[in-house]
């Protein structure tokens, strides 16, 4: 395959920065809209804790200048920015004093492992499924996953993972309820440990599955619809090409182009997505972090996290429009144009 | 009926057939007891309006016909072999080995995401299981040798290459495993003159070389006469007539057959136009020029889609001025840059004294109703959900013309009866509901109500029935005569712009080669390319043979002299003047 072309890979390059900086500024403005002041919620749950507080005013004061918040607006803001670059998003305030870094690093594997795992096999299933409902030949059952696919799309993942949770943890007991891994195994790269992850994760990740492969099946019978009737596919059929070979090297191998751009766009949606999920699964990923952070009034961890999910979403939309001119051809022609 | 059938079994035999589409509103017979024989090496040609049932006979040949169409009648035999008793497993193993189809649209008939080799040998691999890699590459590269393509294509995508070389990889796959019979549909419909006669004579060849039998589909009776050995005509789905395209040509028995062969306009034939419609046309009182195009370039990238031209179009004597040459030869770009959606890279276009590109709100609305344009897709032009009362009022309303809800109605019923519809029946009805003609009509319709001064036409007839061209162009021809609108007739057809313009500019690639009145430029061509141009129109007529008859035609040696040579001028007409452009070199 061909290289890059220069241009194209800079265009990108500065497409991806500039997301980022509009996308981190957005989430910089937005908490400072509201009118709750961060310190005198860390004060009020300190007056929570000790009965009281004397000298309210000044401590306020300190707790301001811990945070931060006292400097003019372009100043923290400048600050922000420029440790943001380097993952340093200040202190947590509902966890004083834990670097919000670590608290994000200490959840990132955890979802990004229960994401990466249940986007490949919702995409695959979605994507297989949807193109086996165009397809002439498939058995007549596939047909009518239309309506199911439907159905299950429209059901939010709380649900789907209380029912699931109902069924295979609290009714048969085949997996766990809660939590990413049995609290009698030490954490480490040992059997067990990995046994009881995926042990831990099959159910949050079924249930995420369930609600999300019929979003790809449907895109994909649409784009398998129009590619159907695309000229080269009546020529491979005059041509006496074996119907498999047609769904797969004419066919699924030119619907599937547009829903690898939208994989990546959903990277960041299916993080927002896992929130509640998590939640209910006591998992202890970015969801339920971002949850914990929205009910304390976290800023620092709520911009840490909602920066750490952009960054993601636009390095995989960045990865994907690098690795398009490999799958589809006709992108690198354009780039050089 | 034939005088000369060979004594060859045939290699395929429709016998009565019969395909019918039930559908909610009743059965339609798409094809009615139709009994034909192919020989081997023959040509036939299957020739009639869309609608004829000539692809769905092909389709039927290869078992492919669409949903809900069926055979409910007759016999089809390949060879020996009885098509309709086939299981979908043995027609699979049929199809390209013994039957092969090139199909119409070349543009997409291959897959964008492979290259072409690949595509070639997918073929092979599907009927004589995976081969040797040097077998398979040996076969392409012949396959590829005989269509008259480099090797290297074998290593491109379809993208890269042009329409003319898709075709030709179309035929190459078509006839890799060697036939008994081809079905070629359209193939040259969406290709220019001169690629058409290209790749004809590309198919002509190859055919004659592992002598199959070769049914050919079209509307064009030139292209008919110049390649096929035997004519069907069909309408209706009912065969009409069949013989020699001798016969046929020189005594025509059906009156369709007659329509169909009379329609064709020919350069130096009579004219289509109503006759008594030649008075001079009606003189606007303008002091400003029209348009005119101050030394205006287009670049795309590094190309340049068309060198510095400069004319001037004068409001008060309208004129019929066409602009002919191949794909790539600027003459859209030129539509687009009229109409103002492509800025010039460098020059100045002005309306009636005013630079396009730098107009207000006000003078660009004025532009907008003034200058109006035809477009090719008569099927993209118009929004699916309004009624076509509706999109005809929509534009009136919109530049202020409208006074009064009947006045608008009298409006468009007007232009309605001016472009030859009955306006009660195509007013209440959706454009999915009309035919391609009657769409390109209405377009041309709602132009007229405008009252434009100037009406770019950019391949108005390229995609409606042969036998409908005539009359569409009739009715822009009206246009300059009876409104005393200017017009500029974008086209790729020499024999229209013959008859229906007053002055013709041949481009080619981006230079203007040779331009004059149409007699002279096209009746009587000095310029190379020109020349080119004119011979590759097939003409419906056995003793006036393809260009020259020649053989060795070789049309990139004749587009190198064509680049070489000077542009030729041949007159002016009052009203438009052409600045030469300055002799290169």
């Amino acid at each position: 395959m061909g290289r890059i072309p220069r241009d194209y890979l800079i265009n990108r390059l500065v497409t991806l920065v500039l997301t980022v900086l509009i996308a981190a500024t957005i989430i910089w403005i937005i908490p400072r809209l509201s009118p709750v002041d961060p310190a005198e919620i860390a004060l009020g749950r300190m007056a929570a804790g000790a009965g009281s507080v004397a000298n309210s005013e000044e401590i306020l004061a300190q707790l301001r200048a811990n945070m931060g918040i006292d400097q003019p607006l372009i100043v923290q803001y400048l600050k922000y920015i420029s440790g943001a670059l380097v993952f340093d998003f200040g202190l947590s305030t509902a966890a004083f004093p834990t670097p919000v870094s670590t608290l994000i690093l200490n959840a990132l594997p955890w979802t990004m492992g229960l994401m990466i795992l249940s986007l490949l096999i919702t995409f695959f299933i979605g994507n297989l499924l949807g193109a086996l409902m165009v397809w002439e030949r498939s058995p007549k059952l596939v047909k009518v996953a239309i309506p199911a696919a439907m159905v299950f799309t429209s059901i939010p993942p709380i649900l789907s993972g209380l029912l699931l949770m109902w069924i295979f943890a609290a009714k048969l007991q085949w997996f766990p309820l809660t939590g990413a891994y049995s609290i009698f195994v030490e954490p480490g790269w040992t059997w067990d440990f990995v046994r009881s992850v995926l042990h831990h994760g099959f159910l949050p990740a079924l249930s995420i599955v369930v609600v999300t492969f019929g979003f790809w099946a449907l895109g994909m019978r649409g784009l398998m619809i129009t590619v159907q009737g695309e000229d080269y596919v009546k020529l491979a059929e005059a041509k006496g090409l074996r119907p498999r070979y047609i769904l797969y090297r004419y066919m699924i191998r030119n619907a599937i182009l547009p829903q690898i751009t939208a994989f990546a766009l959903k990277i960041g949606l299916l993080i927002a997505g896992q929130v509640l999920v998590e939640r209910i699964f006591a998992y202890n990923g970015m969801g339920k972090l971002l949850y914990d952070a929205i009910l304390n009034q976290d800023f620092p961890v709520i911009q840490g996290v909602s920066y750490v999910i952009i960054l993601i979403t636009a390095l995989s939309v960045f990865l994907v429009d690098l690795l398009y001119p490999f799958i589809d051809p006709r992108i690198r022609h354009e780039a050089q144009t | 009926m034939l005088d000369d059938v060979t004594t060859d079994k045939p290699v395929l035999t429709l016998k009565d057939l019969s395909i019918e589409f039930p559908t909610p509103a009743g059965v339609v017979q798409a094809v009615k007891a139709l009994s034909l024989d192919i020989h081997k090496g023959r040509r036939v040609g299957f020739i009639g309006e869309s609608g004829s049932g000539k692809t769905t006979t092909a389709l039927a040949v290869m078992q492919m016909l669409a949903e809900p169409g069926r055979v409910s009648g007759g016999t089809i035999d390949l060879g020996g072999t009885n098509i309709l008793a086939l299981s979908e497993e043995e027609m699979r193993s049929a199809r390209l080995s013994r039957v092969a189809y090139i199909p119409q649209g070349a543009m997409n008939s291959l897959n964008p995401v492979m290259r072409v080799e690949p595509q070639m040998w997918d073929g092979i691999i599907a009927h004589e299981g995976h081969l040797e890699r040097g077998e398979l590459k040996r076969r392409s590269d012949a396959a590829l040798q005989s269509v008259g393509l480099p090797l290297h294509t074998a290593g491109l995508y379809p993208h890269e290459l042009s329409g003319g070389m898709k075709q030709r990889v179309c035929i190459a796959m078509g006839i890799i495993l060697n036939p008994e019979l081809i079905i070629a549909d359209e193939p040259t419909s969406a290709l220019d003159v001169v690629t058409q006669r290209q790749v004809m004579q590309t198919l002509k060849a190859i055919q004659t070389q592992i002598g199959s039998g070769l049914m050919l589909i079209g509307h064009d009776m030139g292209l008919m006469a110049q390649t096929v050995d035997e004519l069907a005509v069909l309408k209706d789905g009912a065969l009409v007539e069949h013989g020699t395209v001798q016969q046929i040509l020189e005594a025509p028995a059906h009156p369709y057959t007659k329509d169909l062969i009379s329609s064709v306009p020919l350069v130096g034939g009579e004219s289509f136009l109503n006759p008594d419609a030649r008075a001079d046309a009606p003189k606007r009182a303008s002091s400003e020029p029209l348009l005119r195009f101050e030394n205006v370039r287009k670049d795309y990238g590094s190309v340049t889609a068309l060198h510095p031209m400069s004319f001037t179009l004068q409001g008060d004597t309208p004129q019929i001025i066409s602009i002919v040459g191949q794909s790539g030869s600027g003459k859209s770009t030129m539509g687009s840059i009229m109409l103002g959606f492509n800025p010039p890279s460098q020059g100045r276009v002005l309306f009636e004294g005013r630079d396009v590109a730098g107009m207000n709100a006000a003078q660009s609305l004025d532009f907008r109703k003034n200058v109006q344009a035809v477009f090719q897709d008569p099927y993209a032009c118009f929004n699916p959900f309004y009624r076509v009362n509706h999109a005809l009022k929509f534009p009136y309303k919109q530049f202020g013309l409208a006074t009064s809800e009947a006045a608008t109605q009298r409006a468009m019923e007007a232009a309605c009866e001016a472009v030859g519809l009955d306006p009660d029946l195509v007013l209440p009805r959706y454009p999915h509901q009309l035919s391609g003609g009657q769409r390109q009509r209405l377009i041309v319709a709602r132009a007229l109500m405008l009252s434009p001064k100037l009406l770019i036409a950019d391949e108005p007839v390229s995609m409606v029935d042969a036998s409908l061209r005539a009359s569409i162009l009739s009715n822009i021809y009206d246009l300059k005569d009876k409104y005393g609108i200017s017009i500029l007739y974008i086209t790729h057809d020499l024999a229209t712009a013959y008859h229906v313009s007053d002055f013709v500019m041949v481009l080619f690639k981006g230079h203007v080669v040779e331009a004059g009145p149409p007699k002279e430029v096209i009746g009587a061509p000095r310029h190379p390319y020109t020349k080119l141009l004119i011979d590759s129109i097939p003409w419906p007529d056995l003793d006036r043979s393809w260009g020259d008859g020649r053989t060795d035609w070789d049309p990139t040696k004749l587009e190198a002299e064509a680049a070489r040579a000077e542009a030729i001028y041949r007159g002016t007409v009052p009203g438009f003047d052409l600045i030469e452009e300055a002799p290169h070199g």
